[in-house]
């Protein structure tokens, strides 16, 4: 198991991730938005303008239809010079006029009289059946190619066989349809720049919207690397619930975890009291009377004694090994150890040395199960040595991963050691290489059961003091 | 030598006092936390066997209270758990030694004779005085290779002047050392065994420049002197 938590960081997709989503769908929507009410307005726009434009050139048909009349012969007449607007005479000014006669059949004849701005041109436009008084609206292409809005009406000479004559009046549209580009293209630059500043507030928002999660999520890496127990901080009121409940589970689960290992020490203590009674009572016995049954009490006690330390050790660290947040400095339990050994082997003189770390080293666990891994090798050390012991610490330099951080303790005697035949059988419960020192030949399998447990292990090997060196290398836990 | 002891549970606490008092000590004894702390602050004992796990008062604060006021015999504690925390807050505490429940009484009684030897400054298990030795492992005496038989209070007294010796031990104190606290003290024995013991060695040793001998010190009490 990665005990220290997190999953390598993968390419985010977007749906996976809350920030992206959120920003995604806001400019989406953001986007949809600007492109409608760019096409609404820009619409609106050339309506309003094509309306003017219109409007303005019913004015000159209708001042057209008024100057026209016809001659004795019937044919229509116009008093040019009485049109007011110099464009009527300008060539190719853009606005012009335009009479039609109208056959029978329809097909007539165009430009019977023209506006001087047509020159030497004429308009030519598709036949239309236009009823009396009705004016019709067209868009053609006039001289030099310029686009052009046309209106056309009929009229009627007075009198029995009067002809139909069509009146054209025509403008171009380019200064109107030039007007129009400009305004969608500051329209749409309006826009974009409006879609920009909305687009960073969608960020902004996000961002400081999320930030509590961010926090959140620095807190849980906090107690997953043990350097808190509890989710730290306050949080908004949508999250803070949230971390409340966390906190209350992490709490139990503590309580829970301490609950168990406090039984199983009641469980010991209960026991052992009583099978220490039983021994003591075995080894009472004088050899001759009732050998054989002091013998077996003797045996099963050391048996049901082993199996208490056993299960005992276990079950403690089983419960606690995977518990988030625990954290333990290593020189101080390492002093209260030597303090330990110091007293007990008083007689022995023993030089028992601690190589001062570096750095102040910290185990990612729980206090007990550091004091019970380093009592029983510190132990171990002091009985076999012959006047040294030494002891040192280090953090391991990360092999594979950064969040997999290790750190190792060495305990060397100079002691007789252990060859290499035996090293492995060492580690075997319940096996003693040597049964007059006392001891229930648990300790260095509890230290390789324990060390299993944190993700660690435990080596034996010669020691550079020529006896022996057993090397412990546990999970380490940040300092920060 | 006068050892208190603190054990809750009867069974047990009655086992240890038969091997103790089979070791030729003087037991004391006590059931609970609150009894421990009044015995080891007035009674002159030499060695505590102390349980942690005791009803009243635990066995961790009555350490610490005697060594606050500044009581300082050696102290061996029980544990019953094989908790090194217990154990190095036993030893910070003021233990000098301690013993994982169950265990084996030879070696309760061997732990118990090192940290009394080394209170009173002795290095060896076996005390030497001149040609009078005395094995604190074995309980045996001997005046230049001869065995000496002694009753357990010749023992007692012997044994406590052995570890002391060139000091000067009042009556009183090896009153004290010797008779448990319930015990109907009469200092006059203190005389006799003395009187018997200085018979039964003098009998062995071949001749008086290379002997030890206890002195009496008149109206103070007695010193044993090295040749």
């Amino acid at each position: 198991m990665n005990r220290q938590g997190l999953p390598p960081a993968a390419p985010l997709h977007w749906s996976r991730s809350l920030r992206l989503r959120l920003l995604a769908l806001t400019l989406a929507g953001v986007a949809v938005a600007m492109v409608l009410a760019g096409l609404v307005l820009s619409g609106l726009f050339r309506e309003h303008v094509q309306q003017q434009f219109q409007a303005a050139l019913q004015l000159q048909l209708d001042q057209i239809t008024a100057r026209l009349e016809f001659d004795a012969q019937g044919q229509p007449v116009i008093a040019a010079e009485a049109l007011s607007d110099p464009r009527w005479l300008k060539p190719y000014s853009g606005l012009y006029w335009q009479v039609d006669a109208m056959a029978p059949d329809g097909r007539g004849r165009a430009g019977v009289l023209r506006s001087r701005s047509l020159w030497d041109t004429s308009l030519a436009l598709q036949v239309d059946a236009l009823a009396d008084g009705a004016v019709h609206v067209h868009e053609v292409v006039g001289p030099q190619g310029a686009p052009l809005l046309v209106l056309e009406r009929t009229v009627r000479a007075e009198g029995v066989n009067a002809a139909r004559w069509r009146l054209i009046v025509a403008a171009d549209l380019q200064a109107t349809q030039a007007a129009t580009a400009r305004f969608t293209g500051v329209l749409a630059l309006s826009l974009a720049v409006l879609l920009v500043l909305l687009a960073a507030a969608a960020w902004a928002q996000v961002a400081v919207g999320l930030k509590p999660l961010e926090a959140l999520q620095r807190a849980v890496q906090d107690v997953q690397e043990a350097r808190a127990s509890q989710l730290q901080g306050s949080f908004p009121a949508e999250v803070q619930p949230l971390v409340d409940d966390f906190n209350a589970v992490l709490r139990r689960h503590g309580e829970v975890v301490e609950r168990a290992r406090t039984q199983a020490g009641n469980l010991a203590h209960a026991l052992k009291t009583p099978l220490a009674v039983l021994e003591n009572a075995a080894r009472a016995r004088p050899p001759t009377d009732g050998q054989e049954l002091a013998a077996l009490v003797r045996e099963q006690v050391l048996v049901a004694r082993r199996h208490i330390d056993w299960h005992l050790a276990r079950s403690r660290v089983a419960a606690s090994a995977h518990l988030p947040g625990q954290r333990t400095a290593l020189q101080p339990a390492l002093e209260g150890l030597v303090r330990v050994m110091n007293k007990v082997h008083a007689d022995r003189v023993l030089d028992i040395s601690i190589a001062p770390p570096q750095v102040p080293l910290f185990f990612a666990g729980e206090a007990q199960d550091l004091q019970e891994m380093l009592g029983n090798l510190l132990d171990n050390a002091c009985k076999w040595a012959r006047s040294a012991v030494r002891l040192q610490a280090q953090e391991l330099s990360p092999e594979v991963d950064a969040t997999q951080r290790q750190l190792v303790v060495t305990v060397e005697d100079d002691g007789p050691g252990i060859d290499a035949a035996q090293r492995a059988q060492a580690l075997e419960r319940g096996v003693r290489l040597d049964e007059t020192v006392p001891g229930t030949g648990l300790g260095l399998a509890i230290v390789q059961d324990l060390a299993a447990l944190y993700g660690g292990r435990l080596d034996l090997e010669p020691a550079g003091l020529g006896g022996l060196r057993a090397s412990l290398t546990l999970p380490a836990a940040s300092s920060g | 030598m006068r050892i208190l002891l603190v054990e809750d549970d009867t069974l047990l606490r009655a086992q240890l006092r038969t091997a103790l008092q089979g070791a030729g000590y003087t037991v004391d004894e006590a059931d609970n936390g609150r009894d421990a702390q009044f015995l080891g602050e007035t009674e002159a004992v030499d060695a505590v066997v102390l349980d942690l796990g005791l009803p009243v008062v635990d066995g961790l604060t009555v350490l610490k209270r005697w060594r606050a006021e500044g009581r300082n015999m050696p102290v061996l504690i029980l544990t019953a758990r094989d908790n090194w925390h217990e154990k190095v807050a036993g030893i910070d505490a003021g233990a000098d030694d301690y013993l994982t429940k169950p265990f084996h009484l030879e070696e309760l009684l061997a732990r118990l004779r090192a940290l009394i030897r080394r209170a009173s400054g002795q290095a060896s298990a076996v005390l030497q005085c001149g040609d009078w030795s005395l094995d604190t492992r074995s309980g045996r005496v001997t005046c230049a290779g001869q065995p000496v038989a002694l009753t357990a209070h010749e023992y007692k007294v012997l044994d406590y002047l052995m570890h002391r010796p060139g000091v000067l031990v009042s009556r009183a104190e090896l009153t004290e050392h010797i008779y448990a606290q319930d015990f109907d003290r009469d200092s006059n024995t203190i005389e006799v065994f003395v009187g018997r013991l200085r018979k039964k060695l003098s009998s062995l040793a071949p001749s008086s420049s290379a002997s030890a001998r206890i002195e009496t010190v008149r109206g103070m009490g007695y010193r044993l002197v090295p040749p």
